[in-house]
């Protein structure tokens, strides 16, 4: 038995039972994980799971449940909490049913047939590629490294007769690289993901993860307070981008006057050479589907064009109290589906996607005269309604003229990204993907940026 | 039941695990969240699985699925097998494990009112009268949320055990979102614990609401907070932030046979002022990290990790236990059934010492009391830090002066606790989810007293 045809299966049983309308989200997906520890492979992983999300509508009342499949059995316990939820349920006056048409194909390298025939051996030697680099470097271990290959097909049904599929296959990779010795240690830490595993070159990751620690041992603990230009790497930089573009794009946010960008459209919030698209159609994308997790059709969006807000993102929910049209309503995450059943679908960017520029990194940092250039924070978080941030620095180089200068460490880079954002003085040319918290879907592929106005403050 | 788990072990033995153990989880959350005075989702979760792990000349392989029949759990137990020998021949070093669980032992939590007695309208209406309580003037928008999880475990190795369990938690939380012209401010609170429905029985519920949007309110006028190294009266909350971020963490014992902690090599010696004690304990009545037994069956334990200054012992698993030739802590803990086993905190907090707060902000001439806390990051290498408070209050000759923004914290640990001078009497645990990097959340707590120490603060 195909698990994904529980779907309609369980739309069926809900109007059996009662349901006005219904809508059922199945997915299965199979994980495949190598830990290196120490420099060797420890732990290696062999994961199979499928669930299901059900709601149910009985006039305006909604309802969901969710449960892991295993059988068709599962799927009638997960119907039958759904149904005896709305009972309980106060009306929603805003639901307006579920879509009634669906886009059929497929988003060109979102699936990758070589990454999902690759078993926990293959990962293996991805993660040795990595391990032999990294270690190249005198004196540096590979202390933890997580590889991680997911291939997943989802189906969305409903009593519209809506039948919409998809799959894809991710890739994520979390790795350390540290040296030093009697006490003394400096570690670097890198993510990459990707659609494909071939796609990835693991013995650059190994290098610049060493060079990150081999940089971070060096450095000083700053003592001064500086004003001056920041440059931010992409991949942390992409992270506050979901936090703060996306929570301010969101449609759902603007309709609960969450977002910080309510009634900004076609008001300017960036510099002019900013421009930011959700791209959903984007092929190879983390995030890429032709149809988002309720169904609805999705479509390449100008979110932001230079610097003006044009648009907001928003589920089949929030769409029709918008004005908008619908295909942002996900459930699963970039960085791994698990779970994705277990919640009903929400509002959130798929890939969002700041315009590239023309300048590589290295002319993006030739041309500040005195700031900070921080590949990585401790942890990148920027409070989504001010903007403003105070994040510890671990990778982090000071820049005099234009030229690299000393690396420093224990200093908070604060700010607010939403003024930050107006105040944008370089673009680079090569995104990265990242993704935001581990279970939120949507992701970002930003390049480096240069900003004015930020401050790194350390132990003064 | 029992001729499901007995399969996998005998499995696990015929396939050439030189240990190996299978857990059978069932996991059932009630989950309600409003917005705006409107339910926006009911949900009823039910997840169930089995993980098998093999252990085999010192790597492990987990292989694990959702399928319930003994077909399905045997060739995943194989399977495992496979995964352990492939890691195993690609150089680990080989190593015995120590103090395996033999026990054959029931545990069920009881609560004084089961969750799943109370219905569902009466949970509904708990969120909605918190979400109601945040509606003054000028929250724009108000957040309430609602969930409970009842988890059973059963677990089978190749030492004989046998153990079953339940764990029971509930969670009530409100966020409000205050709006003047441009400016947007959010302000949240929460309780938890491994308690029943008493837990919301017994609180105030339109009070809790009030506070969290007067919270918000205030934070309307709250002022950039300082920045640089100055004195810091960190309340419980944050107190349990460093406890969890800067030792906890470090004191994890895969850290310290990786020697990927700063606190490798430290048994014995000062790490902070004579007035810092700190526990990592497992058995802490009510508390949202208890647990009776880890994911491998060791029964949870009290450790004391620093002894009035003193650094006294790590935390361990059955590996680390074994890799450093000690009794295994009960700190081995996996996400959930597809997950593998890390070495992870519990309830994580610093001991309580002889003065009131108010004793502490008396006795300060100028600083910063923090006030709750958002987030923070480990830096175990490099004994740094990063915590995220919501906000905090200026103390200016003795007393509580202004409000200031959210604000992070940061610098090296080891000055941090040895900057510690007063502790107060008061202490207080917080619940939350810990993730070993950015992934493998599992419920723990963190908490302590209020404690005057000298930090690196910064705020946007």
């Amino acid at each position: 038995m195909d698990l994904l045809d529980l779907a309609s299966d369980a739309v069926r049983r809900a109007r059996a039972a009662g349901a006005d309308a219904a809508e059922a989200f199945a997915i299965a997906f199979t994980t495949r994980s190598v830990y290196i520890e120490d420099d060797v492979p420890k732990v290696g992983e062999d994961r199979q799971e499928a669930g299901l999300g059900v709601r149910v509508a009985r006039g305006k009342r909604v309802a969901f449940a969710s449960t892991t499949l295993a059988s068709s059995e599962d799927a009638r316990s997960g119907v039958a909490a759904a149904i005896d939820s709305l009972k309980q349920v106060p009306e929603d006056p805003d639901f307006s049913g579920f879509p009634t048409e669906a886009a059929k194909g497929e988003v060109a390298g979102v699936w990758d047939s070589r990454t999902a025939s690759t078993d926990v051996p293959g990962l293996l030697e991805a993660a040795t590629s990595f391990t032999d680099a990294a270690t190249d470097l005198k004196g540096t271990s590979v202390p933890k490294a997580i590889f991680r290959i997911q291939d997943y097909a989802i189906r969305v049904a409903n009593s519209n007769d809506v039948v919409a599929n998809h799959r894809g296959t991710l890739v994520f990779c979390y790795l350390t690289a540290k040296c030093g010795s009697k006490g003394k240690f400096g570690e670097g830490i890198m993510k990459a993901m990707d659609t494909s595993v071939h796609a990835i070159d693991f013995p650059e990751l190994g290098r610049t993860t060493s060079r990150r620690a081999a940089e971070n041992l060096k450095a000083r603990a700053f003592k001064e307070t500086l004003s001056g230009t920041a440059v931010l790497y992409p991949l942390d930089l992409g992270e506050m981008f979901i936090q703060t573009v996306g929570s301010a794009v969101n449609g759902e946010n603007v309709h609960k006057k969450r977002s910080a960008w309510i009634d900004k459209v076609g008001k300017e919030i960036a510099s002019a050479g900013v421009t930011i698209r959700d791209r959903p159609r984007m092929p190879k994308g983390l995030a890429s589907c032709v149809v988002d997790d309720e169904g609805n059709a999705t479509r390449d969006r100008t979110l932001v064009e230079a610097g003006i807000l044009k648009t907001y993102v928003s589920d089949g929910h929030h769409a029709p109290l918008l004005g908008t049209t619908p295909g942002n309503g996900f459930r699963r995450a970039v960085a791994t589906v698990e779970g994705s059943y277990t919640r009903p679908a929400e509002t959130h960017v798929s890939n969002l996607v700041v315009e590239p520029g023309r300048k590589s990194l290295d002319a993006l940092l030739a041309e500040v005269d005195h700031g900070v250039y921080v590949e990585k924070f401790a942890a990148p978080e920027v409070n989504e309604f001010s903007g403003s941030f105070a994040m510890e620095v671990r990778n982090a180089t000071l820049i005099e003229k234009g030229e690299l200068a000393d690396h420093v460490k224990f200093a908070l880079l604060t700010g607010n990204l939403y003024e930050g954002l107006k105040n944008v003085v370089g673009i680079g040319k090569d995104p990265l993907a990242t993704h935001g918290f581990l279970s939120t879907p949507g992701c970002a592929y930003v390049p480096a940026m240069a900003f004015e106005g930020f401050e790194l403050v350390g132990q003064t | 039941m029992t001729e499901f788990l007995t399969a996998a072990v005998r499995a696990l033995e015929k396939a050439g695990a030189r240990f190996g153990d299978v857990r059978r989880e069932d996991r059932a959350a009630f989950v309600v969240r409003a917005a705006n005075e409107q339910i926006q989702t009911v949900n009823r979760v039910r997840r169930q699985g089995w993980g098998v792990r093999a252990f085999v000349d010192g790597a492990w392989g987990y292989a694990s699925g959702t399928a319930q029949n003994i077909d399905a759990v045997v060739k995943a137990a194989r399977r495992a097998v496979a995964i352990a020998k492939a890691d195993a021949q690609a150089g680990v070093p080989r190593m015995a494990l120590r103090g395996m669980p033999s026990a054959r032992k029931t545990f069920r939590q009881k609560v004084k009112i089961e969750p799943k007695d109370v219905s569902g309208e009466e949970k509904i209406a708990a969120v909605m009268e918190v979400c109601r309580a945040q509606r003054i003037d000028p929250v724009s928008n108000t957040n309430a949320s609602y969930s409970d999880s009842d988890w059973s475990f059963e677990l089978a190795n190749t030492s004989g055990a046998l153990l079953r369990w339940r764990e029971v938690r509930i969670r009530i939380a409100g966020q409000a979102i205050a709006a003047e012209g441009e400016r947007r401010e959010a302000a949240y609170e929460f309780r938890d614990g491994t308690v029943g429905w008493e837990l919301v029985k017994g609180l105030d519920l339109g009070e809790f609401g009030r506070s969290v949007a007067l919270d918000a309110c205030e934070m309307l006028k709250a002022e950039k907070p300082p920045a640089g190294l100055m004195t810091v009266v960190t309340d419980p909350g944050v107190s349990g932030l460093l406890a969890h971020e800067v030792m906890g963490h470090a004191s994890e014992g895969d850290e310290i046979v990786k020697k990927r902690s700063f606190l490798t090599n430290v048994v014995g010696k000062k790490v902070g002022s004579p007035l810092v004690t700190m526990y990592d304990d497992g058995t802490y009545p009510g508390a949202h990290g208890s647990i009776p037994f880890d994911a491998e069956g060791t029964p949870a334990h009290k450790t004391n990790v620093i002894d009035r200054g003193v650094y006294r012992g790590f935390l361990h698993s059955l590996e680390t236990s074994g890799a450093l030739k000690t009794r295994p802590t009960g700190n081995g803990r996996a996400q959930d059934f597809g997950r593998r086993v890390w070495v992870r905190m519990t309830n994580t907090y610093f001991g309580p010492g002889r003065e009131k707060k108010d004793e502490i902000i008396e006795e300060t001439a100028a600083g910063v009391l923090t006030k709750s806390w958002i987030s923070g990051m480990e830096d175990p290498v490099g004994g740094g830090f990063q915590a995220v408070t919501q906000s905090g209050f200026l103390i200016r000759k003795g007393e509580i002066g202004p409000r200031v923004r959210g604000m992070t914290l940061t610098g090296n640990a080891l000055s941090i606790l040895k900057s510690v001078d007063m502790v107060s009497r008061e202490l207080k645990l917080d619940g939350g989810s810990c993730g070993k990097g950015e992934e493998d959340y599992v419920p723990v707590a963190s908490g302590g007293p209020y404690m005057r120490c000298k930090i690196v603060v910064g705020g946007g």
